[in-house]
């Protein structure tokens, strides 16, 4: 009998390490690190360090979560502007209606879920491209977003949260700072690694998470032994939108006030960081921790940037490349896997 | 799972099964009765309804009509979980693995052994690595992805996730199609040990050899109805052919008219090809009007080889000249320019646009001369590739269907065509006949003996020995990418080509 993969068996780490999607965003995490290290004093205070964390939180749990829904592929548009809607829901219910924070919070939760299902149940229903669907859910939740505050408001914003019943409470579980010696670091980013950390672990050890790998990777094979196709890209939709209102939350209770305008173009930079994560366009393929890295560089690269004092114009310069840099490493990296084969 | 059909017991019958598609009827009543451990192979033209009926049976199409009655008990098999609940398993024609997922993961997939909702990894591996053994084939590892798997080792993948739902009732669509000659020893091996465990197995080929090999009874299926069923699986070949095409047809090799080969003029010359880690050091010559065919194990480095002279792989160093010029390595449309033709082996990833009709895939190749010669030219090569496609018995005979949407054996035929009915100067042919039936294999043949004689050399690779030497002038011998041998193929027996493929001994016949 002959041996098929002789030439695969005898891999080592090495080579499985460099196939995994990860590999991409992990270089340039750290050229982004050593390379502002260098040029910016403030980057590596404890008080930069905070910075820059805390603007990679937000972004990396919306970014771990859409990496889910691509690897199970899936887009969301919609993702946004969700942050602003679950904020304006949670907002207009505690300030305006007097709610308490928690039950504002926990229909807003509501909310959430209902667009994320709706979003999923359109898609596997009608058969049509995510990417229009939530094009269309984007849209609308736009409109909602100002129409109604402007109803209830008479302006584009709600504020007041502060003096609304259990804001302290909720404040402390979404918005409050924590020590590091005797810096102040934002509670989202311990909000953000647990998120990274436990989409990781469900994708790699649990049925759903090879779901979300069949689903994505290919819908009719996945179908044909046995796995819910359906339910699995429904609630991808719903754990997305959860992770918007999750970002809302944070938010809100941190910000106290919100723009009916928020959020909008903050769909593409979730995408564009699972992309630096290692997620393909086409599915079946990427990593939730690729995913968290991706938005750490977005995070390292913004404020950066600000320490070493130069036009933030340059951001977006600097994201393409990281971005192009990014895919083509892990491309690259893939081919001389594939290259093994037969 | 129960066990109340003994060995010999009636397991499955199916009567007047119906299912339409649009503009297709592809089941027009077919009957099918299996018994437990029996091989019961499915018979047909390519297009006959073999796959269609078998996904009725896997759940995965709802039939339009027609009675399935398992283990005596008339059942409905409304979705794939159903079949599977009942116990049938399917390995689907086309493959059906998840790329991005590990070995274990696709096998288990849909059916993870699991402990409140989290999966036991350390279980699913080690039961995973267990079939693997079982297989024959230990040295897979388990946690790799499918994605980077050969063909062939993506097959058994296949197979293990059928073993891995301990089925009364395994279906195999054409299972052999990717296999080498070993690992269909492998394969028939293990249907040996599961049919003795009175599981039953229902066997689509169009390999008539295995046919013999490995089955009990045959089911003939024409157009899709059943014409003949519960044959004797030695029935005589011409018998079974007639009744799968209603016509009398030539299944020996045609004759090789006088030798056209023009020795004086090499088209085709490679000298000393090499890419790391696939094959080395390869040189061989085609001369016009010539057929050499390459043999050899699957994995020895065949495909590579034709790849690499047509472009779509860039040599680490040697050369390819035609016709006196040197072809720039690793650049396909060079090589197309050239007069190089490849119709490639994984006609799914490499070679078709599903989506795209007949026609358009057909004409592909002839982008480059349409856009030079005007439109009159488009249409040339369409009458041209009608033509061929009914010479191959393409069906439906619509150059307009989408191609998804043609049974595996007439996307085959697509692919060849595509190639036929262009003008190459250097034909390359990656397992041409792979899921042809019978019938159409003949045609296809004498088709390449045709385009010989007008002057094409042609590189032709097939992992059926008697192939090879049935339709070649000159046989290269390939082995873990080196070549062993060149001979003329009236030199060579099967026998001694089989003996050089596996264990690498140089005699000479
Ligand atoms: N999804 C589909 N839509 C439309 N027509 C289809 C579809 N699937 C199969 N058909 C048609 O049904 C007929 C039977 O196809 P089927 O795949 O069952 O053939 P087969 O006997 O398996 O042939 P082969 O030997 O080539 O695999 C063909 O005419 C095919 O074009
Ligand atoms: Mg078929």
């Amino acid at each position: 009998m002959t041996t098929l993969d002789e030439r695969v068996a005898q891999n080592g780490l090495v080579s499985r390490l460099i196939v995994r999607p990860e590999i991409g965003a992990l270089i340039g995490a750290l050229a982004v690190f050593v390379f502002f290290s260098i040029v910016a004093d403030k980057f590596l205070t404890a008080a930069g360090v905070a910075t820059w964390l805390d603007d990679s939180a937000t972004l990396g749990i919306m970014a771990v979560a859409v990496a889910l829904l691509m690897i199970g592929g899936e887009f969301d548009l919609s993702a946004g502007v969700m942050t602003a809607s679950t904020a304006l829901v949670t907002a207009i219910l505690a300030v305006e209606v007097g709610l308490n924070v928690w039950l504002a919070l926990l229909l807003s939760l509501v909310f959430a879920l209902g667009v994320g299902a709706l979003n999923g149940w359109i898609v596997v229903r009608t058969g049509l491209p995510s990417f229009i669907v939530t094009l269309g859910t984007f849209l609308a939740l736009q409109g909602l977003n100002l129409g109604i505050t402007r109803l209830v408001t008479n302006s584009v914003q709600v504020s007041g949260m502060r003096s609304t019943d259990g804001y302290e409470s909720a404040g402390f579980v979404f918005a409050s700072t924590f020590q590091v010696g005797d810096t102040p670091f934002q509670i989202s980013i311990v909000w953000w690694l647990g998120f990274a950390a436990l989409a990781a672990w469900v994708l790699v050890r649990t049925k759903f998470g090879n779901w979300t790998f069949a689903v994505g990777g290919s819908a009719p094979s996945a179908r044909a032994v046995g796995v819910p196709v359906r339910r699995t890209k429904i609630l991808l939709f719903m754990t997305t939108a959860a992770a918007g209102w999750l970002v809302g939350s944070i938010n809100i209770l941190r910000f106290t006030t919100v723009q009916a305008n928020q959020g909008i173009g903050l769909e593409f930079q979730f995408i564009i960081a699972a992309v630096i994560g290692g997620c393909l366009l086409t599915g079946g393929f990427g990593s939730a921790i690729g995913a968290a890295i991706g938005a750490l560089i977005f995070g390292m690269a913004r404020q950066g940037i600000v320490f070493a004092n130069w036009n933030s114009d340059w951001f977006m310069l600097f994201l393409g490349i990281m971005l192009l840099g990014a895919v083509l490493v892990n491309n690259t990296f893939r081919r001389r896997a594939e290259r093994v084969r037969r | 799972m129960s066990t109340e059909t003994e060995p010999g017991d009636v397991l499955l019958t199916m009567s007047g099964i119906v299912k339409t598609f649009p503009g297709v009827r592809a089941l027009d009543g077919v009957d099918l009765e299996v018994r437990a451990g029996e091989v019961h192979c499915l018979l047909g033209q390519n297009g006959a309804g073999k796959s269609t009926l078998i996904k009725v049976l896997a759940g995965a199409h709802q039939p339009d009509g027609g009675e399935i009655v398992w283990q005596g008990k008339p059942t409905t098999l409304g979705s794939p979980v159903a079949a599977l609940r009942i116990g049938v398993a399917t390995m689907y024609q086309e493959l059906d693995l998840v790329d991005g997922l590990s070995v274990a993961e696709n096998i288990f997939l849909g059916h993870e052994p699991n402990a409140f909702g989290f999966t036991r990894r350390g279980h699913m591996r080690a039961e995973a690595r267990k079939l693997m053994r079982r297989l024959g084939h230990p040295e897979i590892p388990v946690g790799r992805e499918v994605g980077l798997l050969s063909a062939a080792g993506q097959q058994l993948v296949s197979m293990a996730r059928a073993l891995a739902h301990d089925a009364r009732l395994i279906v195999m669509d054409e299972p052999t199609a990717a296999l080498a000659a070993d690992e269909v020893d492998n394969l028939f091996r293990v249907v040996a040990d599961l049919t003795a465990e009175g599981v039953a197995i229902v066997y689509i080929s169009h390999r008539l050899e295995e046919i013999r090999r490995i089955g009990n009874r045959v089911t003939v299926i024409k157009d899709g109805r059943t014409v003949a069923s519960n044959l004797d699986s030695h029935t005589p070949t011409a018998e079974l052919v007639n009744l799968m095409s209603g016509r009398n047809v030539e299944t020996v090799f045609p004759h090789r008219e006088a030798n056209t080969t023009d020795s004086s003029h090499e088209v085709l010359v490679v000298e000393g090809l090499t890419r790391a880690s696939e094959f080395a050091d390869v040189s061989f010559t085609v001369n016009a009007g010539e057929i050499v065919g390459i043999a050899g194990l699957v994995g020895a480095g065949r495909s590579e080889v034709l790849e690499t002279v047509y472009g779509a792989r860039k040599a680490d160093s040697g050369t390819v000249v035609v016709d006196g010029k040197r072809l720039r390595p690793g650049n396909v449309p060079a090589a197309v320019a050239a007069g190089v033709g490849l119709a490639p082996e994984e006609r799914k990833s490499q070679a078709l646009l599903l989506d795209q009709s007949v026609a358009n895939n057909v004409v592909l190749a002839s982008l480059p001369e349409y856009s030079r010669a005007g439109f009159s030219d488009i249409r040339r090569e369409l009458r041209d590739a009608r033509a061929t496609l009914e010479r191959l018995d393409l069906r439906p005979a619509d150059p307009r269907r989408e191609v998804r949407t043609l049974s595996g054996g007439n996307q085959q035929k697509a692919v060849v065509a595509r190639w036929l009915v262009r003008d190459c100067k250097v034909l390359l042919l990656d397992e041409p006949t792979r899921g042809v039936d019978v019938g159409a294999r003949a045609e296809l043949y004498r088709l390449i003996h045709e385009l010989a004689a007008s002057g094409v050399a042609v590189l032709l690779v097939s992992s059926e020995v008697p192939e090879v030497l049935g339709l070649s002038d000159r046989v290269l011998v390939m082995r873990e990418g080196r070549l062993l041998t060149e001979a003329p193929a009236s030199e060579l027996t099967e026998a001694a080509v089989l003996d050089m493929v596996m264990e690498g001994s140089e005699v000479m016949a």
